[in-house]
């Protein structure tokens, strides 16, 4: 243990759903000593507003939480210009996680010991967005984010992928087009297909459609197929390459 | 919109050895051995020559018995594929069929011979000896099928039963409600120390009600209590956001049951229906009683990305809720799912009974 940890201590925030999962941690860190607890979140939202509020050093952060899980809001914070460090918590490995792999990454069982929680403290590093990916598909279940997180300034904004209508490949970055307007993220339209692969068509080289957005489909005289969209005048052109595709798994929806 | 996924039909199955073995050769031999015995032994009066009588039965009865093994070896396959009283009819009428004609050709070999020594061996009746051969046939083929059903019947259902218990003790408690509410009582330990004791009483109760016989019968009111016991530890954990409607009122609480019908089912309603919403939600309890069926239900909200988690995440623990009830009542029993937007629902049935069998 060194000075700093006497002189300038680490602030510490706890993410967790339970209520008894927090005031221990709490406690646990209390008897520590050399740390600073700034916040408690009880959900993954909480968690991003405190995270950009408070900047905390290190974010204690549970798997299983409900709407959002503690790895995606660790994939979210990564956004930030100086993502804090994670520590995971959970109370069964259900993500087949080794040994190692969790010594490296921070990742404690429930209950926690005070000496592992302190030794995680210690060795707390910011996960790389690598590492993290990685993580997630260990995930048996739900890999695909329920979030998109955009900056707007300094601002992280969350946006629930079921607002989300469709995207937009520019130069540089992609639009997102959703019910209260649009917004940047600098993503891949080719990550983004495979990752929202069940709800989401591919519909041209440079553009991304939610399934249950789209209100029909049309093929005007020059025999190019259009998209139109649900409660709007839009209308997005499919390309040749996609017609096809998109046709036959269009047909497949209505027909079930 | 109502998906009635699955009513557990009791199968039965037809259950014929299989005849092309050595072993179920060896079988026939004996069966049919004994049989000669018993036939040649029930003649009045014992006659002297009592060893000529048997070998003549034996050898008869063999080529009859060694007949239908060669036939039946030969059918098993199509029989196998037939319904099963259908298919223990064919079997029989098979049996019989052989078992006449070995009679006709015996009879007609006896009424060429020519050989006075012989005489006395072959049948001088002809009607009367194909009566009384198909009548033995049919008997002790009726018998000798019956028997094959029952054991393998009784096989199966100590299998299933061993497979249930190994199933219950795999799968009942869920890792993650046992170390989460090991987390929430070291947490309780030191800010309220009398629930926190309270908490590990009501663990230890569960968790004796887990280890305890999976066949064992309890009555309907400690089997609710059992439930109550979880709902309270996850409410230490969830607060608020676990609740849980009782409407019980109407069923009778003597009634028998196997153990851990409802608690296993509570506990899937509350993984994959309160956990994930963070605001909570409610699980409704029921119970009818119609005089002769009890239907006890379990409902939770279901979350819409867990629709598809559903059927992987409670598969194990309603499979074995299905094999205990099939085994405590066969085929009286059923285990329904339903699930509509936002709910998901099992019901159980299953008759009332008050005094063990």
């Amino acid at each position: 243990m060194s000075d700093t940890h006497e002189s300038i201590p680490l602030r510490v925030l706890i993410v967790d759903d339970e209520q008894p999962a927090r005031e221990r941690l709490q406690r646990l860190i209390a008897e520590l000593g050399h740390y600073e607890l700034i916040g408690q979140a009880e959900n993954a939202t909480t968690a991003l507003e405190l995270c950009q509020q408070l900047q905390p050093d290190v974010v204690l952060l549970d798997v299983r939480m409900p709407g959002m899980t503690g790895i995606e809001v660790a994939q979210h914070l990564n956004l930030l210009d100086e993502p804090p460090a994670v520590i995971f918590t959970t109370a069964y490995e259900e993500y087949a996680v080794d040994a190692f792999e969790a010594e490296a990454i921070g990742y404690l069982l429930k209950p926690i010991r005070k000496e592992k929680l302190e030794r995680a403290l210690q060795h707390a590093v910011r996960l790389s967005t690598h590492r993290l990916q990685q993580l997630s598909n260990h995930q048996a279940q739900n890999t695909a984010r329920t979030h998109l997180c955009v900056k707007r300034g300094e601002a992280l904004r969350l946006i629930p992928m079921k607002e989300v209508r469709y995207f937009v490949a520019e130069q540089k970055y992609i639009t997102i087009h959703h019910t209260h307007g649009t917004d940047l993220i600098d993503e891949s339209l080719k990550d983004l297909s495979v990752e929202f692969a069940d709800s989401f068509i591919r519909i041209h080289r440079n553009s991304l459609v939610a399934e249950n957005n789209i209100a029909s489909i049309e093929r005007d005289p020059e025999g190019q197929y259009k998209i139109y969209l649900r409660e709007s005048t839009e209308s997005l052109s499919v390309s040749r390459r996609h017609s096809a595709a998109v046709l036959k798994r269009l047909r497949g929806v209505h027909e079930e | 919109m109502r998906t009635p996924i699955n009513n557990s039909p009791v199968a039965r199955h037809f259950h014929l050895p299989d005849f092309c073995t050595a072993g179920s050769t060896l079988a026939v031999v004996l069966i049919v051995e004994l049989v000669a015995l018993l036939l040649t032994v029930a003649r009045q009066p014992l006659q002297i020559n009592f060893w000529v009588d048997l070998s003549g039965n034996s050898l008869f009865m063999l080529w009859q018995g060694l007949i239908s093994s060669a036939v039946l070896c030969r059918c098993r396959a199509w029989l196998t594929q037939r319904p099963v009283t259908q298919a223990y009819m064919l079997t029989l009428a098979l049996i019989v069929s052989i078992a006449l004609l070995v009679s006709e050709c015996i009879y007609q070999v006896g009424q060429s011979t020519t050989i006075g020594l012989l005489e006395d061996l072959f049948p001088s009746q002809h009607f009367m000896f194909l009566l009384r051969t198909g009548s033995i046939a049919f008997i002790v083929s009726s018998l000798a099928l019956r028997y094959f059903h029952v054991t393998a019947e009784w096989r199966s259902s100590v299998e299933l039963e061993a497979q249930a218990r190994i199933r219950a003790l795999q799968a009942r408690i869920r890792p993650h409600f046992l170390f989460n509410s090991m987390n929430t009582i070291a947490s309780l330990t030191r800010s309220d120390p009398a629930r926190a004791e309270e908490a590990v009483e009501d663990l230890a109760d569960l968790f004796r009600a887990n280890l305890s016989e999976a066949r064992s019968w309890i009555s309907l009111k400690e089997e609710l209590e059992i439930a109550r016991i979880y709902q309270r530890i996850e409410s230490l954990r969830l607060g608020d956001r676990l609740k849980v409607e009782w409407k019980i009122h109407d069923i009778p609480l003597r009634a028998l049951v196997p153990s851990l019908l409802v608690q296993p089912l509570l506990e899937n309603a509350v993984y994959h229906g309160i956990e994930p919403l963070s605001e909570g939600g409610s699980i409704t309890v029921s119970g009818s009683f119609d005089g002769q069926l009890i239907e006890l239900s379990v409902t939770n909200p279901l979350p819409d990305k867990a629709t598809l988690l559903l059927h992987t995440g409670h598969g194990i623990a309603l499979d074995n809720i299905r094999q205990r009830l099939q085994l405590a009542w066969p085929g009286q029993a059923t285990v329904e799912l339903q699930q509509s937007i936002g709910t998901y629902k099992v019901i159980m049935r299953f008759p009332y009974q008050d005094q063990h069998v």
